[in-house]
C-alpha cells in the first residue's frame, strides 16, 4: 500500500513539472514548485513510516520550513523585481 | 492486520485522490487565480488527510507527536505561500483577461 502510494505521488510531480513546464506565467511556474515541495514532504514521511526510520520526519520538517522561506522570498523578489 | 493500518490506508488513499483532483483541476483552468485558490484548498486538505492517514501508522508515540508537528506547520504554511504568490501576481500588475474565463458552453 505504501509503495503504492510512493509511486503514486512520483507520477504526480511528474505531472507537476509538465505544469511547471508548460505554465505561461512565472507564478504558475511558483505555484507548481509549492505543490512538487509538499508532495515530497508526503514521500519523506512515506518513505520514514516504510522504513520505520523517525528521524527522516525532523528532515521533512526542516524540508517544509526552507521550502516556505524560499518561495515567500522568491514571491517577494518578483514583485520588488529585483530589489529585496 | 491491526484496525488502526486499515484506517491509515483509507485515509492515505483519500489524500492521494484529493491531490490527483487539485492537479486535474491545475490542468483544467486557465484562470491563474482560480488555480491559486485549487491549489490552496485541495493540496491542503490532501496533505493534511494523508499526514493524519500516515500518522496513524506511525511506529512509536515520538513519531506521531512529530508528525502531527508537521502537521500543524503545514497548516499554516501552505496557505500563507499560496497568499504570497497570489498577492506577488497581484501587486506586480497581474490581471485575468477576458478570454481566460472559463465560459458556459
Amino acid at each position: 500500500m505504501l509503495q503504492g502510494a510512493l509511486i503514486a505521488l512520483g507520477f504526480f510531480m511528474m505531472l507537476m513539472l509538465l505544469l511547471i513546464w508548460r505554465g505561461p506565467t512565472i507564478w504558475d511556474r511558483l505555484l507548481g514548485m509549492n505543490m512538487i515541495s509538499s508532495k515530497l514532504i508526503l514521500c519523506i514521511l512515506l518513505f520514514s513510516v516504510l522504513t520505520d526510520l523517525s528521524y527522516l520526519i525532523d528532515i521533512a520538517m526542516v524540508y517544509a520550513l526552507i521550502g516556505f522561506i524560499g518561495t515567500v522570498f522568491i514571491a517577494l523578489f518578483i514583485r520588488q523585481r529585483g530589489r529585496i | 492486520m491491526e484496525t488502526r493500518y486499515l484506517i491509515g490506508n483509507l485515509l492515505i488513499g483519500i489524500g492521494l485522490v484529493c491531490i490527483l483532483f487539485g492537479i486535474l483541476c491545475f490542468f483544467r483552468f486557465r484562470n491563474f487565480y482560480a488555480r491559486v485558490l485549487v491549489a490552496s484548498i485541495v493540496d491542503t486538505m490532501g496533505f493534511l488527510t494523508t499526514l493524519v492517514g500516515v500518522a496513524l501508522r506511525a511506529p512509536g508515540v515520538f513519531p506521531l507527536l512529530k508528525i502531527l508537528l508537521l502537521g500543524a506547520a503545514i497548516l499554516f504554511i501552505n496557505p500563507i505561500t499560496t497568499h504570497k504568490i497570489a498577492r506577488s501576481a497581484y501587486l506586480s500588475g497581474y490581471r485575468v483577461r477576458q478570454e481566460d474565463e472559463p465560459r458556459d458552453h
